[in-house]
């Protein structure tokens, strides 16, 4: 890989790191972190006139993520093909973490609205272990480029 | 991104148009990113202001912290994207490795810092409104230079 190659892949790290910080920086502002704040987000609460979140507002917010989640892990996840980390079974852990926590935390939602509130640890777990994960991956990224 | 695995670009008959058709596309969305901000959010220093804080006497309201925040992650979401897939375009078609990198850089650190000066405006400090606009133009800038400059190449060097 040439020089250049691997200095658009840093930039790309950096990029990603700003979008975690603005990720969590969306969630704790609209959503908040603990339990009773994810649930009034979605279910509404009469104290605080928070409306609930219908099925068709949910869609709305989930559709451009299913996408967007979807490009940035498979561009992520591609390259550590370019590294040591190639067909490992860590890799492959990751790869299977990475998108299943996604489909959980763009999923959840519905199901808190539908009924099953323990979906709300799991949509706070899941959106925790994405952005972890990407933070782990791209740290293994930078260190194969810094030291291979 | 199998056009960086191809030996010679220039003599490739399907590979040539297709990344034609990404550059130009490219093109369309930095030139289109410039004219939607100008009339929507405002690329010079006061037209941001007014976005970001609001203007009593014009009765603007001020952009609420929610909707500010949805907006910047959107943006470095499409720009780091963007600005990835401009970049190994023109890393591919390009000789001189110093000279490349640096603009690459350039255009990377550019970017980057305008999205930083940006969260710093509307949190911190005002004056950063103006940074994120020289920031924003010079940006857009190289990266117009560089798709001209891949075009460039793609049609008249015949050695990549």
């Amino acid at each position: 890989m040439t020089k250049a190659y691997k200095y658009a892949i840093v930039y790309f790290l950096l990029f990603s790191l700003l979008l975690v910080i603005s990720g969590v920086m969306l969630f704790e502002h609209k959503i908040g972190f603990s339990i009773q704040g994810v649930s009034e987000y979605y279910l509404g609460s009469e104290e605080k006139f928070i409306v609930a979140k219908s099925s068709a507002g949910v869609l709305k917010i989930v559709l451009p993520h299913i996408f967007a989640f979807a490009l940035f892990s498979m561009v992520l996840l591609h390259f550590l093909i370019f590294t040591k980390h190639r067909d490992t079974a860590h890799s492959k852990a990751l790869i299977y973490l990475l998108f299943s926590s996604a489909a959980l935390e763009i999923f959840s939602p519905f199901m808190i609205i539908f009924g099953a509130e323990f979906f709300v640890f799991i949509k706070i777990a899941s959106f925790v272990l994405f952005e972890s994960l990407v933070i782990y991956i791209a740290w293994l990224l930078l260190n194969s480029i810094i030291k291979d | 991104m199998k056009f960086t695995l191809i030996k010679k670009l220039s003599q490739d008959k399907s590979m040539r148009p297709i990344l034609t058709g990404l550059l130009l596309f490219t093109l369309l969305y930095i030139l289109s990113d410039i004219l939607v901000k100008y009339v929507n959010f405002g690329v010079f220093p006061d037209a941001i202001n007014v976005t970001l804080f609001g203007d009593e006497e014009q009765y603007i309201d001020p952009l609420s912290t929610s909707a500010f925040l949805e907006f910047w992650h959107v943006e470095i979401f499409f720009i780091m994207m963007i600005l990835l897939t401009l970049s190994a375009v023109f890393v591919r078609v390009s000789k001189d490795d110093t000279s490349k990198t640096i603009l690459l850089s350039a255009l990377m650190i550019c970017a980057l810092f305008s999205l930083i000066s940006l969260v710093l405006a509307f949190f911190v400090a005002k004056i950063f409104v103006l940074i994120y606009s020289i920031l924003f133009f010079i940006w857009h800038a190289i990266a117009v230079y560089m798709i001209l400059y891949s075009l460039g190449k793609l049609y008249y060097d015949k050695s990549i």
